[in-house]
């Protein structure tokens, strides 16, 4: 990595910084060890033991984001936050868009909707790409192309989302087209998932940043329900043609949080190579009072790659682990 | 059986009884999704290309596959052409699917022909192999903007960007997956 690529990162993150402060997002710095998680059965973690003389060892890992503590700041009521820190994803490729480690810039509005972070996350790309000495990129300027995932998903594979919503239908939809189903272990979840990487993800509009927005309930997370609808109210952002930032409306319904982590945990200890413990009392921080929100985890080395022409988020990273580990 | 996220670029797998070679694998991890890798694959005894994603736990038939020296002869506009060097027999490779291996091959050089049950399936190219520079522009003096690189042509017709130094003639090491430049090889 140059020398002058490290100079705009720098120059990425204080514009960064500056965005959030000046509209009174206050930083914060969470722990990136913790004893316990909340539980993903689609991440991996990495796991360390913490020595101690009287008490003994004590497992601890390595935040895949700072998610869950923020949302016990917000609980405190510490108003809208961001923090930019370093997160831990186990058993991913490294590669152009994977690093074992990497920075993850996370940020809270509350009594927000996903839909109400878009013109925040449209104007952070919008000062970032003027940040650059050179004219930005203009598939990174705002305003933000939007897609509903429902139409997206039409468009490009013919199959209707709202009318194949149970198993046995979306397969059925997809034995039609000619996809073989070798894995047993099929779900819903991931048979969308490998149609949605075949026939639409390749294919996104690439000319603006897209919103893609109204996700499948069927895919499992913190994303509250749109009442009435087989949709979760979130919203991924793509720009040149890659993942850069994931945001929900939060879930603040305890029985649902407590119901998703649940679920979740018995997955992860079915299927997962480290199985973290949970926070058993994540749940009981939704009282009433917890304020309504939205959250977005953005990847800034994916963001810093494509702000700054570079092929690869090992390109604007300093020691990639791939490269220390020569593999 | 194999995982589909062991697979390789070349790996070798039986889909619905027809053989097909992997020409591109990606990972991808979608968000709030598990690991999968993303397969464009190749028969090569129908041409058809097909893609598919699977999850990398997935188990998939793969078939032994045994490795043959030739010597790659040339390409016309739909096949390689190959002589097995054991036998002299001479024999052809059809190019859809594998339209890349045009700019990494060399006319004469002895490659590796994937063979299952008698019928080639794919070419092996050397992960990095070395190749002379035959067209390197004059670099452009204070240009270091761009990362101070420059696009050259090796003898294969390959394009690739290179650091600025590198000059006409010289020979550079190419990583024949991504295409990109390594480092230069003094001869």
């Amino acid at each position: 990595m140059k020398r002058a690529v490290v100079q705009k990162r720098n120059k990425i993150l204080a514009a960064i910084r500056r965005f959030f402060n000046e509209r009174d997002y206050l930083e914060v710095e969470t722990p990136v060890l913790s004893p316990f998680l909340i539980p993903e059965s689609t991440i991996e973690i990495f796991e360390t033991t913490y020595y101690r003389e009287l008490q003994g060892a004590h497992q601890l890992y390595l935040t895949p984001s700072p998610e869950i503590f923020m949302k016990k700041l917000i609980a405190e009521g510490f108003g809208n936050i961001f923090q930019m820190t370093k997160s831990f994803r186990n058993y991913e490729q490294a590669g152009k868009e994977h690093n074992p480690e990497f920075t993850m810039l996370e940020w809270y509005t509350e009594e927000a909707s996903a839909e109400d972070n878009i013109p925040v996350a449209e104007e952070l790309l919008r000062t970032l790409v003027s940040e650059m000495d050179t004219s930005g990129p203009a598939f990174l300027e705002p305003p933000f192309k939007r897609m509903s995932m429902e139409e997206v998903f039409f468009e490009n594979t013919g199959i209707d989302l709202v009318k194949v919503q149970s198993f046995s239908l979306l397969k059925e939809a997809a034995l039609r087209k000619g996809y073989s189903l070798p894995g047993k272990n099929e779900t819903w979840e991931s048979l969308f998932n490998r149609i949605f990487l075949t026939e639409v993800e390749p294919v996104l509009p690439g000319e603006k940043p897209l919103v893609l927005y109204n996700y499948p309930a069927q895919i499992d997370c913190l994303a509250a329900d749109i009442p009435g609808t087989p949709w979760k109210d979130r919203w991924e952002l793509y720009a040149g043609g890659i993942e850069v930032a994931n945001c929900y409306t939060e879930e603040t319904n305890p029985a649902k949080v407590s119901a998703f982590m649940q679920k979740e945990y018995a997955q992860k200890a079915a299927h997962s190579l480290v199985i973290p413990d949970t926070d058993t009392t994540f749940s009981s921080l939704f009282t009433p009072q917890y304020p309504r929100c939205s959250g977005v985890a953005l990847g800034v080395d994916r963001l810093v790659r494509l702000l700054t022409g570079e092929d690869s988020i090992e390109g604007v990273i300093l020691f990639p682990l791939s490269a220390i580990l020569k593999t | 059986m194999i995982r589909a996220g062991a697979l390789e670029k070349g790996s070798a797998i039986l889909m619905k009884g027809e053989p097909f070679v992997v020409v591109e694998r990606e990972f991808v991890n979608p968000g709030k999704g598990s690991a999968f890798v993303r397969l464009k694959l190749k028969s090569p005894s129908s041409g058809r290309v097909l893609r598919e994603t699977m999850k990398t736990q997935d188990q998939v038939e793969d078939i032994t596959v045994e490795d043959k020296e030739c010597q790659y002869l040339y390409a016309d506009t739909e096949s390689y052409h190959f002589m097995d060097t054991d036998t002299y027999d001479q024999f052809e490779i059809p190019m859809q699917g594998f339209e890349d291996y045009k700019l990494l091959m060399m006319d004469g050089e002895t490659y590796k022909i994937i063979m299952w049950e008698d019928k080639p399936l794919d070419i092996k190219i050397p992960y990095k192999v070395v190749y002379t520079v035959v067209d390197a522009p004059e670099a452009v003096k204070g240009d270091t903007v761009q990362g101070a690189s420059k696009m050259v042509t090796i003898e294969t017709g390959l394009k690739v960007k290179v650091p600025i130094f590198i000059k006409e003639g010289e020979k550079i090491m190419v990583n024949t997956e991504t295409k990109e430049y390594v480092e230069r090889v003094n001869s």
